[in-house]
């Protein structure tokens, strides 16, 4: 059995949902899904940005962001936010599946509308991949 | 009080995670996620940011306990955890590829640390993997660093006692390297 990442359906989904986000938020600068240990299973659009790089960063960031959760017992960690002057990091969960979601928005995107955004996509993909 | 931070790196599989449990007083904070590549190393969960344990050696010794990602690609954790570091535990598992290969690499990456000696080398599953042996491992680090010398023990991280001794014989190191032996 394949890896997820490595899954061509699961990453012909992934990419289509990250598509479909940017024609919703054309402030989108790049977004990425990836497995929990850091495997980078699709990304879009095409960037300069190194998207193996990415995904790592994005596995430890949700990985810490839990574990500080966790630690103060506040239950359950549901999105992470990194903002700064010149854009915004948003990452969540892909419900029920072992990938994670993370968008970069620049900071024409309200982040009100980048994490509707963001949990649209990784809920219509949820259910796509649930039903592979 | 002296607060020593000490750092657990080597690679996936190697035991850090198990070493950070078995030393830490605290309950340990961790950051484990699914492992994707069991062929590659046959465990459930990998570490992605860090482990992180306490023990208090004597009333005036605390050391913070870091273990770091096995996985180069979780390379900005070691670069962010080692400016804090004042002494390495490379953890090698004797039945990986080219271990000695392994620890020449990750003495490398850890220069800064393992240039003045900070350091020790603790060979873990050689109870299964019985090659290659401590000298060997000493006549490898000799050849490729004559300029150094770092302790090397046969460890199992599971055990308190080893990895107590192996901390100890760091802390010492680390101390003797330190003016005031006070460490942040």
């Amino acid at each position: 059995m394949n890896a997820v990442h490595r899954d061509p359906e699961a990453i012909a989904l992934g990419h289509a949902a990250l598509v479909e986000m940017r024609v919703i938020a054309p402030s989108l600068v790049f977004a990425s899904i990836l497995t929990d240990d850091g495997f980078e299973l699709t990304h879009a659009p095409d960037s300069a940005i190194d998207g193996g790089r990415f995904a790592s960063m994005t596995s430890s960031v949700q990985a810490l962001s839990e574990a500080v959760t966790r630690e103060l017992h506040i239950g359950a960690s549901e999105y992470v936010v990194i903002a700064s002057s010149a854009g915004h990091v948003l990452q969540m969960r892909i419900p029920g599946q072992p990938l994670i979601l993370a968008a970069l928005f620049d900071t024409h995107e309200m982040l009100g509308k980048a994490l509707s955004t963001s949990r649209r996509c990784a809920e219509l993909l949820s259910t796509q991949l649930r039903n592979l | 009080m002296a607060e020593h931070v000490i750092l657990f790196a080597g690679p996936m599989g190697a035991g850090k995670t198990t070493a950070v449990q078995t030393l830490s007083e605290i309950e340990v904070v961790s950051t484990e996620a699914a492992n994707t590549e069991r062929n590659v190393v046959d465990k459930p969960t990998t570490t992605v940011a860090l482990d992180y344990g306490e023990i208090t050696l004597d009333l005036d010794d605390k050391v913070r306990l870091y273990g770091v990602p096995g996985q180069k690609r979780f390379d900005f954790m070691w670069a962010i955890l080692k400016e804090r570091a004042r002494g390495l535990v490379l953890l090698i598992n004797n039945d990986a590829p080219d271990p000695i290969g392994t620890v020449l690499e990750y003495l490398e990456e850890f220069g800064e640390l393992v240039s003045d000696g900070r350091a020790v080398i603790g060979v873990s599953r050689s109870d299964t993997a019985p090659v290659p042996t401590l000298d060997d491992y000493s006549d490898a680090l000799f050849e490729a660093r004559p300029d150094l010398f770092l302790p090397i023990f046969t460890v199992d991280p599971r055990n308190a006692a080893q990895m107590t001794t192996l901390l100890l014989t760091l802390i010492a190191t680390v101390e003797s390297r330190t003016p005031e032996g006070a460490l942040s």
